[in-house]
């Protein structure tokens, strides 16, 4: 082997790690490790000035490892190994020592200990640069398609898009109409576009694509491959199977709306409603409200129903209901303007330019009464009408009493079920059961599952506009990584010693990607990994009783090294 | 031209998602970023809401992806001055790249001209809670990490100085202690420091924006202070005649301040340089017209050493009476700097009695070493200009019992400088305005007595002064021993008149841009072209003269305008509005001798400043510049990066599609006069607070501006300049509730003990993790108050009175008190979007932000077929929606692309 050339680089993170790590102490006891040629700090290791730094560094003392201690891979992995493939070190040569999430965050009352483990970790990771050998990623075609899963607003726009790419579109789903919940609504805020239209003219242009292909009752049961060049299997409600070759795939499979439980708020009385019920009696409405045969005079509508109730699931709060009740006050009140309209609601949530919304509900005969979340408006029944008991702040907390020919219940979004589509495609999920981004502030459209996005209301509450926008950032994501042509994928696969292979099959069960197989060599039967199928998960390495299986990057002999170091007294 | 796809106007976090999107689908894209570096506001946050993490260390690698990205070209320092779609299909822009002063190619971040730097500018990085050098880089995580000079044109003291004196710098020099620095700066423009910083008139000082505050700086006494302390440490120029010498003999005639600076700076250049001197001794005017009290002849003299340390000879006793006599002795150019020193005469009556003389007649032999004996003698002057101040206070010295100085006009109209005045009445000369003399009475030939004639102002004569009409029946008699006449001076040019084109009152005449004469390669300068002006008048033509004597010389051909156009002077309006309340700091004037003592010797008048005084006046120095170009970080550079040179230039560029990401402003507090911003120092912006907690924090921990106290009790003011008619803003500024929560957070975390209070009326936490936070912000115990701030009072111990309606509580009005006050300041459009391009064409909402005109189904998209915006130009926007926004206008331009050449193609 080479010798080995390794530099060592200790992040400050401006204070995240120094405040309490001895950075330079860190940096002093390993300076001497056996390979360490050169070690240095700095105040950022990701900033763009040390970054050049260090590619100096890698240059001048020609190194053939590096190592940078600073925060979690999932943060700065890429940048680093961009950065040795800048200085021509092989990426897959450099390794990251995390000692901000699982040091000096987590250690922030106990320097001494916090920079003793420190130190500790910086030498395992400087173990298993000793023994880093240059690898090289698999490079694989990728497939000019992407699958769309969910025709409401989001899943329709996106497709267009991707069309207007050049890429082919396979467009999903389940119910027998496309439209979502947008497609059964009238005027919508914030521009007072109608929703129905909007999909109307989205599915007509849809239909002009020729490289769009729409399926409706239909679901996706099966994925395999990776990312750029995916499997899936589609089943239609008539039973027939379709299998196609994909990209990207692109999740939009939107929200629901809140169900109250019986009583919540009076539901399940006559004259509650949730607020899409409302919208659509607003829609088909002319000008004077009736319900039931009878006239509507006073409404009230109670906010937060089934958001911001802390302790449930429904602990977030639903971002789209206050514009969306405000707004439909003033379209209730274009229609009848002799309506009394009532809101009882927490905090006015019409950020943004839906202040405007609040400003107009307020100018068009709607009284806004807050009321307290340990203390919320109650609904009843009394000689046959709508009664609400509130107590009012404004008026020093007094309670107030509100007669009432309909109640709207401004009802939150909800994830949608789907449990199956969850399994196929190993979507994460976050508490509120909405899809999880990797980084909710900067890759918001991402998962961990590479190549596939989630988008619109599928990843949190969003307005219709902001549906569409997250549709098209998917698109941007998916048309970044398929209109190059070829996609890498990191070399860290599982490799079997057919030498000491003497097929029990352990492995192929215990894999999780379906990429090992039985094959025959010299007369003898040993597993086989397809390694664009193998994720290095690692699995089979553990099961095997021959010790036959190693996975490259993290061979048995790098994981053992690492321990013996983290096992030194620093 | 440069050929790029999609050009990208805004490096903060959206147009750098959007730069970066359409990068890795393949598109060349140009990132314009008008700031030195990209990344927006977004980098210079503290951390993140809801999940607290680092936002240097989240976006810094976005920074760095974009810079070392194949298909980006990233322009920072530049401004898209504007968009013009093209015919057909796609738009050309032009870009301003502004002039930073560095090589960003030389540069290697290195930070060495900052720490030489002597100008302190407030950091913009950090909201001006505190300060950084003219030349720094913008702050540590500075993409690209390239140094930069902040310079907003020439301070009007520089600008003002006929010989380009670098006053700014020199000033700023001494402010630092760099006081060999100081001096050798002044060398490198004017070689007769010792004189000026006695003598000049100070134009600089008259420039100087302090002048309309406490008074300006004290410009020339900070120089004396420079000059003196070289010259004693200094006996001796450091340097002695150039090692490269080149060919070229230069005659210069007269050793006056023209003179000598044109000699000097021949003599740098390695030409073999001569000066003739009539008189004496070297110095012309400033020896023979300038009495000692105000130029001591040793200051004069280690003056001259500056020049002839160069090699310079100057022979004395040596008139020239012809250029022909000097093409004769084989000199390859001459320049004339004769001066102008022939009094004028009067011609009245008795004008040739014994007793009857001129200002230069008379100051000259007292500066020869033969002055007149004036015990009790009447001394009349006659004249109105500085001439006629110095005969009369030398007078006095040499035992005068009254000198009389008598004008024809009045006090107002007088040439003299107002100082000299002031200065000559102190020591007791007497001014007798509105007075001309009729004629001179004498007995055996021997002036006795002057008869003179009150005058009254007429119209205006051709000066545009007021002309002087005698007042019949006013004669008056006054006895007098010595008449002085100094009513002008002229240059004695009549030996040359043959041979060179001689104008009015024997000036002769140059061209006066390049200052040669009618007769190549002879050039004239001073006041013998100029007439009698003032020493920096003079050392301003010697140098020009020298100047383009060397390229004469050197065969390249004289220039009429200067080689590169020069940077404009700062106004004084916009110096100021730079530093809108500079604290008080009255001027410390250089020390005197009384007028008794000074009347009765030729001692020095003017003292020197102490080197704290001296520090002191340079320390009231604005900086109106920016840069004082006292070349600090030229000498400091280790890669020769610096270019004062430098020029903005305008690049033209041709693209298909553009995203407009020009981001937000910041509402400007000031514009809510009742919550106290900008008067009480503890009323800071949220903005400030984020700079305050951040990794690269101004301070070492959280403390208070006025005090640097840790404060106990923090109060965050939401809304501030959102949801608010009275600035004019209705709109949610959508992320001020959130990151005021995030702050209370984090301040929970740094200062454990400290009461956080939010003054609200709804918390906006809307997005995904949002409310969570909030609660879990509730939980840990900040303070949510219910209630509009109506107004914040300052308290004598530097706390804040805030009063505010408690709606949640007992609904009236309450006031608290804290230490310090956050103004959660909402997000406001910028205007510079809409200007990208004429004739409105790309529209704007009713708010003033880019507009959107189909918000719903085609984000991004705008009245402009072709421009997509992404971000906070069209809203207020969160950094997650920013990025989804930003997504969708790549893709938007994206299609748009392809669409349009699948049509073409």
């Amino acid at each position: 082997m080479m010798e080995k050339r390794i530099g060592v680089f200790v992040c400050y993170c401006g204070g995240n790690i120094s405040d309490y790590v001895d950075v330079e102490r860190v940096r002093d006891s390993i300076r001497n490790e056996p390979g360490v040629v050169v070690a240095r700090t700095h105040m950022f290791t990701c900033s763009d000035a040390s970054q050049q730094e260090m590619i100096e560094d890698i240059r001048t003392h020609q190194l053939n490892g590096l190592v940078v201690a600073s925060c979690s891979p999932k943060l700065h992995l890429f940048t680093f190994r961009a950065m040795a493939e800048r200085a021509g070190l092989n990426p897959y040569q450099y390794v990251q020592v995390n000692i901000r999430e699982q040091c000096s965050w987590a250690h922030q009352g106990d320097m001494e200990r916090a920079t003793r483990k420190a130190i500790r970790l910086v030498r395992a990771g400087i173990a298993q640069a000793r023994m880093c050998e240059p690898l090289t990623p698999q490079r694989i075609k990728t497939v000019p398609g992407v699958l769309v899963i969910g025709a409401g607003v989001a899943g329709l726009r996106a497709s267009l898009s991707l069309s207007d790419q050049g890429l082919s579109v396979f467009l999903v789903e389940r119910a027998a109409e496309v439209g979502g919940w947008v497609g059964k609504w009238g005027k919508m805020f914030l521009h007072d576009q109608d929703g129905s239209s909007i999909i109307r003219e989205l599915l007509g242009e849809v239909g002009k694509r020729e490289n769009i292909t729409l399926f409706t009752q239909t679901e996706v049961v099966e994925k395999s491959g990776s990312i750029g060049d995916f499997s899936v299997r589609l089943r239609v409600l008539n039973g027939e199977t379709v299998s196609l070759k994909v990209g990207a795939i692109i999740v939009a499979t939107g929200f629901d709306v809140y169900l109250p439980e019986e009583g919540e708020f009076g539901y399940g009385q006559e004259g509650v409603v949730r607020l899409p019920e409302f919208k659509e009696m607003v829609d088909r409405t002319d000008s004077e409200m009736t319900h039931q045969g009878r006239r509507v005079h006073d409404i009230v509508y109670v906010y937060c129903v089934g958001s911001r109730r802390e302790g449930t699931p429904n602990s977030y709060c639903s971002r789209y209901c206050c514009n969306a009740a405000t707004h439909e006050a003033v379209c209730a009140h274009e229609k009848d303007p002799t309506l009394r309209q009532f809101h009882l609601f927490r905090d006015m949530r019409t950020y943004g330019k839906h202040e405007v919304l609040y400003d107009r509900a307020s100018q068009a005969n709607s009284v806004f009464v807050r009321y307290r979340e340990d203390d919320p408006p109650v609904v009843e029944r009394e000689n046959g009408r709508l009664k609400v008991r509130v107590k009012d702040q404004l008026l020093g907390n007094e309670e107030i009493e509100i007669g009432a020919d309909l109640v709207v219940l401004v009802t939150g979004m909800v994830p949608r079920e789907n449990r199956s589509l969850v399994d196929v495609l190993k979507l994460p999920v976050g508490p509120e059961g909405f899809f999880n981004e990797i980084h909710p502030k900067l890759r918001p459209v991402e998962t961990v599952v590479a190549g596939v996005f989630i988008v619109g209301a599928s990843q949190s509450p969003k307005t219709m506009a902001e549906s569409v926008a997250s549709a098209l950032a998917g698109v941007a994501k998916s048309a970044a990584l398929l209109r190059k042509g070829y996609v890498e994928l990191e070399p860290f696969v599982a490799m079997v010693d057919p030498d000491r292979c003497v097929w029990c099959g352990l492995c192929q069960e215990a894999c999780p990607y379906d990429a090992i197989r039985k094959l025959e060599i010299r007369g003898r039967e040993v597993a086989e990994v397809a390694s664009s199928l193998c994720t290095g998960c690692g699995a089979c390495v553990a099961v095997c009783p021959e010790e036959a299986i190693d996975l490259s990057g993290y061979t048995d002999s790098q994981v053992t090294a690492m321990i013996d170091a983290l096992a030194l007294e620093a | 031209m440069p050929r790029h796809e999609i050009l990208v106007v805004g490096g903060g976090i959206a147009g750098m998602e959007a730069a970066l999107t359409l990068g890795d689908m393949g598109y060349r894209v140009l990132l314009v970023e008008k700031e030195a570096s990209i990344g927006g506001k977004m980098v210079l946050l503290s951390k993140v809401f809801p999940t607290l993490d680092c936002a240097s260390c989240i976006s810094t690698p976005r920074m760095a992806a974009a810079a070392h990205h194949p298909n980006i070209t990233i322009l920072t320092n530049s401004e898209v001055e504007q968009i013009v779609p093209r015919d057909g299909r796609g738009f050309l822009a032009r870009i301003t790249r502004k002039a930073t002063y560095v090589d960003a190619a030389a540069c290697t971040g290195c930070g060495e001209c900052e720490a030489a730097c002597t100008v302190a500018m407030p950091d913009l990085f950090n909201f001006g809670l505190t300060a950084r050098r003219a030349a720094h880089i913008p702050f540590p995580q500075a993409v690209p990490k390239k140094a930069l000079i902040e310079r907003y044109g020439i301070s009007p003291c520089s600008a003002a100085c006929p010989a380009g004196v670098k006053a700014h710098g020199f000033v700023s020099l001494v402010r630092a202690g760099k006081y060999r620095e100081a001096f050798h700066l002044h060398m490198e423009d004017a070689p007769i420091p010792g004189c000026l910083s006695r003598a000049c008139y100070a134009p600089c000082e008259a420039a100087c924006t302090r002048g309309g505050l406490e008074g300006p700086v004290a410009i020339r006494a900070i120089k004396r202070f420079m000059v003196d302390r070289y010259y004693a440490e200094h006996l001796e120029p450091e340097y002695g005649p150039p090692a490269d010498r080149r060919a070229g003999r230069v005659a210069v005639v007269g050793s006056g301040p023209a003179g000598l600076t044109a000699a000097y700076f021949l003599g740098r250049e390695g030409f073999e340089v001569t000066v003739f001197e009539a008189a004496a001794e070297a110095g012309g005017m400033l020896r023979l017209g300038i009495p000692t009290y105000r130029i001591p002849r040793a200051v004069l003299e280690r003056d001259i050493k500056n020049i002839t340390a160069l090699g310079v000879e100057i022979r004395t006793a040596s008139p020239v009476d012809s250029i022909r006599s000097l093409k004769d002795q084989g000199f390859d150019a001459v320049f004339l700097a004769l001066g102008a020193m022939q009094s004028r005469r009067m011609g009245i009556p008795g004008e040739h009695l014994e007793g009857v003389t001129d200002c230069m007649g008379f100051l000259g032999s007292v500066h020869q070493g033969t002055p007149p004996d004036l015990t009790g003698a009447n001394v009349l002057m006659v004249g109105g200009g500085n001439a006629c101040i110095d005969p009369a206070r030398v007078a006095l010295r040499l035992g005068a019992k009254r000198a009389i100085v008598q004008y024809r006009r009045s006090r107002a109209e007088m040439p003299a400088h107002d100082w000299e005045v002031e200065a000559a009445m102190e020591e007791g000369v007497e001014f007798d305005f509105l007075r001309a003399p009729l004629r001179f009475i004498g007995s055996e030939g021997q002036l006795v007595a002057a008869e003179s004639i009150a005058m009254r102002l007429g119209d205006p004569d051709e000066s545009g002064r007021r002309r002087p009409v005698p007042i019949p029946g006013s004669e008056e008699m006054v006895p007098a021993d010595l008449v002085i006449m100094a009513i002008g001076l002229d240059p004695g040019t009549a030996p040359f008149a043959g041979e060179l084109a001689v104008g009015r009152n024997g000036a002769l005449y140059v061209d006066p841009h390049t200052l040669e004469t009618s007769l190549p390669s002879v050039f004239a300068g001073g006041d013998v072209v100029t007439g009698p002006a003032s020493i920096v008048d003079a050392v301003g033509q010697g140098k020009r003269a020298a100047f383009q004597i060397t390229r004469f010389l050197r065969g390249e051909g004289l220039v009429r305008e200067a080689p590169l156009p020069g940077l404009k002077a700062v106004e004084v309006e916009a110096a100021l509005g730079r530093s809108p309340s500079p604290s008080h700091r009255d001027p410390r004037p250089a020390p005197a001798l009384g007028p008794g003592e000074r009347s009765k010797s030729f001692a020095e008048v003017e003292g020197v400043l102490t080197e704290e005084e001296a520090r002191w006046n340079a320390n009231r120095c604005l900086d109106c510049g920016g840069c004082s170009e006292c070349m600090e970080c030229v000498r400091a550079c280790p890669a020769d990066a610096i270019r004062l040179d430098m020029r903005p230039r305008e690049e033209i560029v041709e693209v298909e599609s553009v995203i407009v990401s020009t981001g937000f402003e910041l509402f400007d507090p000031v514009l809510k006069p009742t919550y106290g911003y900008g008067r009480y120092p503890n009323v800071i912006t949220a903005m400030q607070m984020d700079r305050i907690l951040s990794p690269t924090r101004p301070y070492s921990r959280v403390i208070r501006p006025s005090d640097g106290k840790v404060p106990d009790r923090v109060a965050f003011v939401l809304c501030a300049g959102s949801r608010d008619r009275t600035v004019n803003n209705r709109l949610c500024s959508r992320v001020c509730c959130m990151y005021s929560i995030k702050q209370a957070q984090l301040l929970m975390g740094a200062l454990p003990l400290a009461e956080i209070t939010l003054y609200f009326f709804d918390i906006r936490a809307f997005g995904k993790g949002y409310e969570e936070f909030y609660q879990q912000t509730r939980a840990m115990g900040a303070d949510f108050v219910e209630g509009r701030v109506a107004r914040i009072e300052g308290t004598e111990e530097g706390n804040l009175l805030v009063h505010y309606e408690d709606i949640a509580g007992c609904g009236c009005l309450r006031k608290a008190e804290h230490d310090l006050v956050v103004l959660s300041v909402g997000l406001l459009p910028n205007p510079e979007a809409l200007r990208l391009f004429r004739n409105g064409l790309l529209t704007s909402d009713p708010y003033g932000y880019v507009e959107e005109i189909d918000e719903d189904v085609n984000p991004g998209k705008t009245s402009v077929e072709g421009v997509f915006v992404a971000g906070s130009s069209s809203a207020a926007r969160d950094i997650p929606d920013a990025i989804l926004h930003a997504g969708a206008a790549a893709a938007q331009a994206a299609a748009f692309v392809e669409v349009g050449r699948r049509l073409e193609g």
